[in-house]
Formats: structure tokens, sequence, C-alpha cells
């Protein structure tokens, strides 16, 4: 690959970023507009910029590079991640909206009126934000290096430094735009090269892929540990995605609870244009780039096509925009899940001496250095494969807590806390287990694929402690229902 | 002290009970619904402001056809996508077929997923925005009502 189009293509997608990151400074002077845009975003805005936010290196690399590993057991992936936004939109979207807080801990203190409940759902965001960056910045490497031929740690430093500079300068009113602008460029960056790639495969008499004959259907082999990785996947991803932070947070920016709805449906629309472009680079890269598998560097597939199948000037034209997508998907979503980690510690600080904005910008300075710190030190693993234990997480803990505090009147914050505690130790202590000790047999299989097992866990102990201790339901929890529930137009008392 | 004459509840002579010793003069005879709190013509949105019984009947019934929606997609899910992969295990002819050279599961997985979520994601929202259109309707519809001539209404 061409190295100067490469860095060329990186330096523009920087550039871009920061630049319309210093467009959104301009209007952005509040701390309502640091967190989020003063509540003022269109659905169509705010929908791309979630979709831009959500679409990391795990979608833009990372199901091409599972497909061409792996085969037709990989889609689930990005049906589950999309099925994940119907999940969030038909439970959580409008009364998440219309409960008008900031954040999950926002939330979980408002419906539940108690300290001790914010406190432990602050620290999950943090540990979900964490997991969930670790690998975008560890793909960050990865594509530098494949790009450039420079070591993995500069491509990580340099997302993680051009992500401080955004979200310190400009907040969520900026990092709106930058998100919305980036969905466009991601697109279009997968899509343009999909068309010279297919011609290429035709001209070259649509050979098929060479592949065993479990690669190309699901579950040919009646295996249990297949159907049980598959249900797990499927369960982290349904339920997860409502509890993602930097997702949920995105809902705040919506004016109302209508809004929030409409915005979803179109973000429904667009990832499903989206997902079906990474399967056809899997297939091609299983034509043209098996030897990536035994390489191990199957996340590089989408990267590495262009020069592979059409070579020249075209080629290496196509693989800049490939490259200026992926960087995308590392700045966008990195930038979303700092933002969002960064207002919940920031909301902490904020309680002493600093003011609203100066603690928002410590808590983003510090709460990047440890993902950065975890990226260059952990090993790899399939980028795709190390966010579902992000997604085990948030389906564990925030899923439950969102489902039942916005149906269910009868939950407590005792209830709410052992569900928090197990159900996040049940899924985070799967991937510890995992990528120190890679255990064998079943509980390998178990650990490896946690959700099947520790979202129930999670609902179980929120529902049944609640159920115990139902005396402590908080006393405004009908006037809380109101606000969740009612249409904004209609003109009822909303104070809790 | 006003009287109303449609009542059939009837009037009630109250004296009796504050003819003691020290009243032995003029006899107040009134109607026990002048002096009791007003309980007709209030608005829905009252109701619901004063967490009476009426307004939890209007919020829960709100509340439950929204989960039921929810409850919809949810079940649609799990039995379309979800049970996909046990098709996939167990029909043998849903892997082995294959639409213009390409394997049924990939047809279906990599492509028609897409437009089939967006459809629930569409049909949803538009049930749940019925439920929320119907409801403010009726709030408002009784607070229209409520402002209209009502003899005592300030």
């Amino acid at each position: 690959m061409n190295t100067s189009y490469g860095i060329l293509a990186i330096t523009v997608v920087a550039l871009a970023t920061l630049g319309i990151g210093a467009f959104g400074l301009r209007v952005s002077r509040t701390t309502s507009d640091f967190y989020v845009a003063s509540r003022s975003v269109s659905p169509v805005w705010n929908s791309s910029a979630i979709g831009g936010e959500y679409l990391s290196a795990a979608s833009f690399l990372g199901v091409a590079g599972l497909v061409l590993a792996n085969g037709a057991d990989m889609l689930w992936y990005p049906i589950g991640w999309t099925a994940g936004y119907l999940l969030l939109l038909a439970f959580v979207a409008a009364p998440l909206r219309r409960s008008g807080a900031y954040t999950i801990p926002d939330f979980a203190q408002l419906r539940l009126g108690s300290i001790a409940v914010r406190r432990v759902a602050s620290v999950l965001v943090v540990a979900i934000g964490w997991l969930y960056l670790m690998p975008q910045f560890q793909g960050a490497g990865l594509t530098m290096r494949t790009v450039t031929g420079a070591p993995g740690w500069v491509g990580t430093v340099l997302v993680a430094a051009i992500v401080v500079v955004n979200v310190v300068s400009g907040g969520m009113r900026s990092i709106t735009f930058v998100q919305a602008f980036q969905y466009w460029l991601k697109l279009t960056a997968l899509l343009v090269p999909v068309f010279f790639l297919l011609h290429a495969w035709t001209d070259d008499g649509r050979p098929s892929p060479v592949a065993p004959e479990d690669w190309f259907s699901p579950f040919t082999a009646t295996d249990p540990t297949g159907l049980y990785l598959t249900y797990s996947v499927l369960a982290a991803t349904f339920l997860g995605t409502m509890g993602l932070p930097h997702v949920v947070v995105r809902f705040y920016t919506n004016p109302d609870g209508h809004a929030a709805r409409r915005t979803t449906l179109i973000v429904l629309g667009l990832l499903g244009i989206f997902y079906l472009l990474p399967t056809i680079y899997g297939v091609l890269g299983r034509i043209y780039a098996s030897d990536l598998i035994a390489e191990g560097r199957t996340d590089a597939v989408v990267l590495e096509l262009p020069s592979r199948m059409l070579g020249g000037g075209t080629g290496e034209v196509l693989a800049a925009m490939l490259t200026a997508g992926a960087f995308a998907a590392f700045l966008s979503t990195s930038s979303g899940l700092t933002m969002s980690v960064a207002g919940v510690i920031g909301q902490g600080l904020a309680r002493g001496r600093l003011g609203g904005v100066a603690a928002f910008r410590i808590a983003a300075l510090g709460c990047i250095l440890v993902p950065v710190a975890l990226a260059l030190s952990a090993e790899r693993i399939p980028v795709a494969n190390s966010v579902t234990f992000a997604f085990a997480l948030a389906a564990s803990t925030f899923c439950p807590l969102l489902v039942l505090g916005v149906w269910w009147r009868g939950l407590t914050d005792t209830g709410a806390i052992a569900g928090l505690i197990g159900g996040g130790l049940c899924a985070g202590v799967a991937p510890v287990l995992t990528i120190s000790m890679r255990p064998d047999g079943w509980f390998g299989v178990l650990m490896s694929q946690p959700a099947l097992w520790s979202v129930p866990v999670g609902f179980a102990l929120m529902v049944s402690v609640s159920w115990a201790t139902r005396h402590r339901a908080p006393s405004n929890v009908a006037r809380t229902m109101v606000r969740l529930h009612t249409p904004e137009r209609v003109d009822v008392d909303r104070r809790s | 002290m006003s009287v109303d004459p449609p009542e059939p509840t009837g009037l009630k002579y109250t004296g009796p009970k504050h003819t003691g010793p020290k009243h032995t003069g003029r006899v107040r005879v009134t109607s026990p619904l002048a002096s009791a709190p007003r309980h007709v013509s209030r608005s829905v949105s009252q109701e619901i402001d004063e967490s009476t019984g009426v307004g939890e009947v209007y919020m829960r019934s709100l509340i439950r056809s929204q989960l039921r929606a929810a409850l919809t997609v949810l079940t649609t899910l799990l039995l379309s996508i979800g049970m996909l992969p046990v098709v996939f295990l167990t029909v043998d002819a849903s892997t082995s077929t294959r639409i213009l050279g390409v394997p049924l599961p990939w047809i279906l997985l990599g492509v028609l997923v897409y437009p089939f979520l967006c459809v629930i994601g569409w049909l949803y929202v538009r049930q749940a925005e019925r439920a929320e259109r119907d409801f403010s309707d009726l709030v408002e519809t009784s607070a229209d009502s409520q402002r209209g001539p009502d003899p005592r209404a300030p």
C-alpha cells in the first residue's frame, strides 16, 4: 500500500475532525452546551451523529475480518448491533429522553432517589467505557501499522490525542457535528470501493470463495457450543446497546420524546444500509486475502483488499479512502465514549470546588489514559469480539436498570444496586478470566460469551431484591412515571 | 346560602347538631354539596397531578399500552431472528438452498434482516405515537369540557 496516500488520508480526517470541532466551539459556551448540546439537535443530525458514533472499528474493520475468518456465523454480530437499536427504541428511547437526565447515573438517581445507586452506576459507566475504548485504540494502532508501517503505539496515541483535544475544546455540540460528518464519511468510504471491487471480481470471472463447508453455512455440525455462543452474542448485542454510555447520552440531545423515537427509527435505517457492506468485504477477502487468517491480521482485510484486487493508482486511492473511513470510525466512537465517561466523572468532580466545564475537561483528559495504557499492554484479540464484552457488561447491568426503572414501579434502590453489582461481576469477571487464563471446555465457552447467563442474573437479582425490600420503593414513583411516560404536549406536573 | 334544587340527596337539616344551650336562634339549612369539595368537572391532568385513583387509572392504562407495544416488538424479534439459529440447525433445506448461487442463510442474515428490522421499528413508532395521541386527546378534551358552562366556575 502506498504510504503517502494513507498518511494523507489520516491527516485529512484528523484535520477535518478538529476543524468541525473548532466550528462547534464558537457556539459552545455553557455547561449544558458541553454535555448535551443544549438539547436542540434535530432528528436527522442526531441520528447521523448516533450512526457515526456507533459504527466503531468493530463495524468498519472487525465484521469483515470475522466473516473472512469464520464465515456465516459472524453475520449475527451486525444483526445484533442493529436489533439492539430496535429494542432501545421500543423500551427506553422516549421515556429516557423524558426523564430529562444527562447520564445513566442521573437517571438512576432521579428514578430511585439514591446517591448510592448513582455511584455504582457511575463506576459501571467508566468500566464499560474503558472496555469499549481499549479495542478502538488497538484497532487504530493496527490500521496505522498496516498503512504506514509505523509501530502500533503511534496510531493509538494519535487517536487518543485528537479525541482529547476535540472533546476538551468543544464538548457535545461540536462532537455532534463531527459524528454526523463521520457517519457519512464512513458510509462513503465503504460504499464507493465496493463498486470497484465487485467490478474487478466480475472481470476475474466471479470466483467463489474457497472455504470449508462450515464457513458457508451456520451450524453445519450439531454443536451445542456453537448454538450457545450464537444466542449469547444475540443476548449481549440485543440488550447491551441500550446500556452503552455513549449511546444513551445521545438521547438527551433530542428536543423531546417524540423526536427521540424518530431519531432512533432513522438510526435503524442508517445502520441497516451500512451493515450490508462489511459482509461483501469479508467474502471478497476470503477469495483474495485468505492468507491474512494465518497471519492473524484479519481485521486488516478491509484496508488491504483494494491494493490486492485492483493495484495501481485506483487501488491506492481507494485504500486511502478506506483508511480515512477507519480513522473516522476510531475517532468518532472514541470521542463519544470519552464524552460520556468524562461527563459522568466530571459531574462527580463538579461537586467539589471546580466549575462544571473545568471538571469536565480534567475528567476527559484523565479518563482516556487508562484505556490507552490497556490498549498498549493487553494482548490483541479480534476487535469485534472484544467489544462484545462491553456489550455483555452493559446488557447485564444497565439494561435491567433501564427496563425495570422505566416500566416497573416496584424497583428499589437496594434491588438496583444488587442487580448492578451482581450482573456487573458476572459479566466483568468473564473477560478478565478469558484474557488472562484462557480456560478450556464448557467453562471457557461460558466465560468467552457470558451474556446469556449474566443478563438473567442481573434481572433476577434486581427483581428479587427489590421485591424483598419493597418498603423502600421511592414515594414519588407515581410522579416519576408521569414524567417518563406522558407526552410533552400534555400539561401535567412533571416535578419529581 | 345557596341550595342546589335538583339534588336528589335532598336537603339536610343541620340544625340539631349545633342547637346547644347557646344556639337557640336561627337555624342554618344547607345542602351538604354546597360546602363539600367539588368532585365534578375535574380535568384528567388535574387527576394525574393529584395522583388520585382516576389519574392512576389513566396513567396505568397509558403505560400498559406502551409496554404491550414494546413487548410485541421483543416477541416478534425472538420468534423471527431468534428462531433462525434453531431453524438453520434443524432444517437442512434452510442452509443448502441457494438463490442465484448465494446460500439462503447469507441472503437472510446479510441482507433481508435489515429492512425487516426497519419495518418493525416503523410499525412500533406508529403504534406508540397513536397511544400517546389518544392519551393527550383524552386529557385535552376533558380540560376543554371543564372550561365549558359550569355555573360555579370562578
